[in-house]
């Protein structure tokens, strides 16, 4: 009886162990130890990923993780430099009309495909085509369909293939036609929705596409050679990439890891060769010769609600815009290389003649807590003398929260007004600015392509919507519009410049806060890892290692 | 004993029922969709129903509850909206392995270590052995599973390089990650374990073995130990649940590929089918573990089996 007891537990403990012994993945086999390959000669460059890799598919992915795992091992007609000016890449050169409408884009020999297939016109023409094709399209087929001439009918399948602007004249002749003069238009280019695919080879995988590392067939510097969602990526180099003596790395190792620490450690014990900092660790690490920090094409700011009071008002506006200071919020708050903002667009995007936007047109907003008080005294008698209760809607993350209560203290001290803050999820912050469901939120943008455009298209406000503010202002629009059609890029910018001018100054619908930045350790034999401020940000083909 | 079984499983079924309707509906509560990012927020309200129709989320949600009851009465989970294109089930197969072989490390672990501690306590009960059990078992149960973890990861990785810092590469990386959930397991059992055995020690059965002459090992053995058990099965049953089904913050903090941070992940995504797959997942499982203790009671308490079977 006894005995028989303890044989039954003995059963059932096997029983489970066995079940669980299935539980130990495929990956034992791929135990790296770094050392190893260093001491073989190879260079090895080992990476992390802050969270999972949502997709691969190039056409339908959205999240940053993805776009920089694809900039490395896909290649579309240009790439960008470490400047971040588009450079020619499966390209050679290119052919721009004088009414700067049509690009007639003449590839390289001896590009050819991962499986050694060659790479022709007819590859972009297809990966375009599928990008914007309403069954297979993703959130980004805008990205295409906003230049090109009849991209946005067939989009919307009110136009046939024939009809799109984008024709192969023979396997290395590319011709595109646009609907308006864009100056950054080989800058995208260079973005993961314009890289080329091989039609046999998406016919052959079919919906398997981009789901493992073989699914794939791959035209850039490196090749996956493993991927796993919540694991990570390894790649090494592709021996049928046209620039290939110009790759230094051989491997490359990119795992997840969401632990902000974890990385830290990691990185101490030599096994990653470049991390993110978290706000905490910044002042530890600042002296440190491998410290540095990275702004990107992403502003935060203040969107005042103008279809909500007391915001309808705009000396009221004009106060709350003025009564803070960035720096303060960059320097005591964030400090994480977040760069304090004064105007909308970042600096370092491109203005004209290689003159930076910002750079041109200055800064716009000065904050001053005097004059501050003086557009909160005008505008309180203008609306009886009392603000109703304020409230100021952010989203749940550290950050944002940090930026609320700055903003909120800030209030309280420089105007003595008192706010209180809406703490939303992500979602359920976007959810209440597009249901007209807020006064004033901190919301950010960050850039598509490498202009102007990007941020001050958002506002053109037709119709007005609650996300953007209910913003409306013919004259705002109307310099929009034109510089949308301008040829000459200097009036051009000068247009856009007054626009963000009336946007900030004149009609004070947003509060500039900061750009996002990072701050960063990297081991100090890597030399020329480019991180591009927007878009596919992480370029490795260009780095080296300093012996 | 057939009709008992029959009932059991015609209740389990409705209990997953139940959960997956009130799950469905609660999560339809939640603000946003699984395509809620600034780039699509700027779309007008049309172009936003029309993107949401492709993924039949602009329908009503009662509408959109029963073709997902459909298409699970067909054992199908849909496919992640997160992970585009991949289905729940094999994303759940594919995580699951990490998280069960550390939680069920840390159950074997925490459970040995946690009863022969408790024994030795109970029976050397008001002795150096009892008290340095107990400071063990409180600093166990007070020193939060992560502040252990990032101790480990610091001091054993790092600093003395014995053991990997993170990743999950070979059986040596599930090495303190186990350790780091064990403590608070072997604390909690030792506790219990200590209790029972005092409470059990006291009762007229073990008097009356002693009385007979039997030595005290084969009185704790043959006596004591089997009644003291009952209880800890009881709460066995939540413990190997909460172990096997992942730690969000143990598998974050050594970079493991687990279910834990899936589920949190798949939250605040809005990630619908990744949700409902996993609440169901944990739920059978869950109801799985108590039909387990359930029997384990018969095995261990013939008194129960007995009432089981009338």
């Amino acid at each position: 009886m006894k005995r028989n007891f303890w044989k039954k537990w003995g059963i059932l403990f096997v029983l489970v162990l066995l079940l669980s012994a299935c539980g130990f993945s495929k990956s034992s086999e791929s135990s790296s130890s770094q050392s190893e390959s260093d001491r073989s000669g190879k260079k090895v460059l080992n990476l992390s990923l802050e969270n999972d890799i949502p997709d691969l598919n190039q056409v339908t992915t959205t999240d940053g993780i993805s776009f920089d795992i694809l900039n490395n091992v896909m290649e579309g007609l240009y790439r960008l430099d470490a400047d971040n000016n588009p450079q020619p890449a499966m390209a050679e050169s290119v052919d721009i009309s004088d009414d700067k409408l049509t690009y007639t884009f003449h590839l390289r020999d001896g590009i050819k495909w991962s499986n050694g297939e060659e790479v022709t016109a007819h590859d972009f023409v297809f990966s375009w085509l599928r990008a914007l094709h309403p069954d297979t399209a993703g959130s980004y087929s805008f990205i295409i369909s906003d230049y090109i001439k009849g991209a946005e009918a067939y989009a919307n399948g009110e136009a046939t293939e024939e009809e799109v602007g984008i024709k192969a004249l023979n396997d290395k002749t590319l011709i595109v036609e646009l609907n308006d003069p864009t100056p950054f238009f080989l800058g995208l280019t260079a973005f993961a929705t314009y890289f080329p695919l091989n039609e046999d080879f998406i016919n052959e995988v079919g919906d398997q596409f981009a789901l493992d590392h073989e699914s794939i067939l791959y035209n850039g510097p490196f090749v996956l050679t493993e991927y796993d969602q919540a694991v990570g990526v390894k790649m090494e180099k592709n021996e049928h990439y046209w620039d290939i003596e110009n790759v230094e790395v051989d491997e490359i190792s990119m795992r997840v890891i969401k632990e902000k620490s974890t990385e830290l450690n990691l990185y101490e014990s030599g096994e990653l060769d470049r991390i993110t900092l978290s706000s905490n660790d910044v002042d530890e690490f600042r002296d440190s010769e491998e410290y540095g920090t990275v702004t990107e094409f992403t502003s935060w700011y203040l969107q005042f609600n103008l279809g909500k009071e007391p915001f309808d008002n705009f000396n009221i506006r004009k106060a709350f815009q003025l009564a803070y200071d960035p720096k303060l919020l960059a320097t005591n708050v964030l400090n994480n290389g977040s760069e304090p903002a004064y105007s909308l667009l970042p600096p370092g995007m491109h203005g004209v003649d290689g003159q930076p936007f910002r750079d041109l047109a200055g800064e716009v907003i000065e904050p001053d807590f005097e004059k501050a008080k003086e557009y909160l005294e005008k505008g309180l008698e203008e609306i009886g003398g009392e603000l109703p209760p304020i409230e100021l809607l952010t989203a749940d993350d550290t950050v944002a929260k940090d930026t609320a209560t700055f903003v909120q203290s800030q209030l309280k001290e420089n105007l003595g007004v008192d706010v209180s803050i809406v703490t939303k999820p992500y979602s359920g912050r976007l959810d209440s600015m597009r249901e007209d469901d807020y006064q004033f939120v901190i919301s950010k943008w960050g850039a598509d392509y490498n202009d102007a455009m990007t941020y001050l298209a958002l506002w053109v406000g037709e119709p007005a919507i609650p996300f953007r503010g209910n913003y409306h202002n013919p004259e705002y629009m109307n310099l929009v519009y034109k510089a949308q059609e301008e040829k000459d890029e200097h009036k051009r910018i000068e247009m856009l410049m007054e626009a963000e001018r009336i946007l900030l100054e004149e009609d004070a619908v947003l509060g500039p806060l900061y750009y996002e930045g990072s701050a960063y350790l990297q081991k100090s034999y890597i030399k020329n890892l480019v991180l591009h401020p927007y878009g596919a940000r992480l370029d490795l083909k260009y780095v080296t290692f300093d012996e | 004993m057939k009709k008992f079984i029959l009932v059991r499983v015609v209740n389990i079924l409705i209990t997953l029922l139940i959960i997956a309707t009130l799950t469905f509906f609660l999560m339809k509560t939640l603000p946003g969709s699984p395509f809620d990012e600034e780039k699509l927020a700027d779309l007008t309200e049309e172009a936003r129903m029309e993107f949401l129709a492709r993924y039949g989320l602009d329908e009503p949600v009662h509408v959109q509850y029963f073709k997902y009851m459909a298409n699970l009465a067909k054992g199908d989970l849909g496919l992640s909206y997160y992970y585009k294109e991949q289905p729940v089930s094999s994303i759940i197969l594919e995580r699951i392995g990490p998280s069960a072989l550390i939680g069920f490390q840390a159950v074997v672990l925490g459970l040995s270590i946690g009863i022969i501690l408790g024994m030795i306590a109970a029976f050397r009960h008001n002795t150096v052995w009892d008290y340095f059990t107990m400071i063990i078992a409180v600093l166990g149960v007070s020193i939060p599973n992560f502040v252990l973890a990032a101790f480990l990861q610091f001091y054993v990785g790092l600093k003395m390089g014995i053991l990997p810092v993170a990743y999950w590469e070979s059986y040596d990386h599930s090495i303190l990650p186990t350790i780091a959930l064990t403590v608070g397991v072997i604390a909690q059992i030792a506790r219990f374990m200590r209790n029972e055995m005092l409470e059990v020690l006291q009762q007229d059965y073990i008097m009356t073995a002693q009385a007979k002459g039997l030595g005290d090992w084969v009185v704790m053995i043959r006596h004591a130990i089997r009644n003291a058990l009952i209880p800890i099965v009881t709460i066995l049953g939540p413990i190997v649940v909460s172990l096997m089904t992942g730690s969000l913050v143990i598998e974050s903090i050594f970079s493991i590929p687990g279910i834990g941070s899936l589920f949190v992940d798949s939250i605040k995504m809005n990630d619908y089918t990744t949700i409902m797959g996993l609440t169901l997942f944990y739920s059978a499982f869950f109801i799985l573990a108590i039909l387990i203790v359930d029997i384990l009671y018969g095995i261990i308490d013939p008194r129960i089996r007995v009432h089981g079977k009338g």
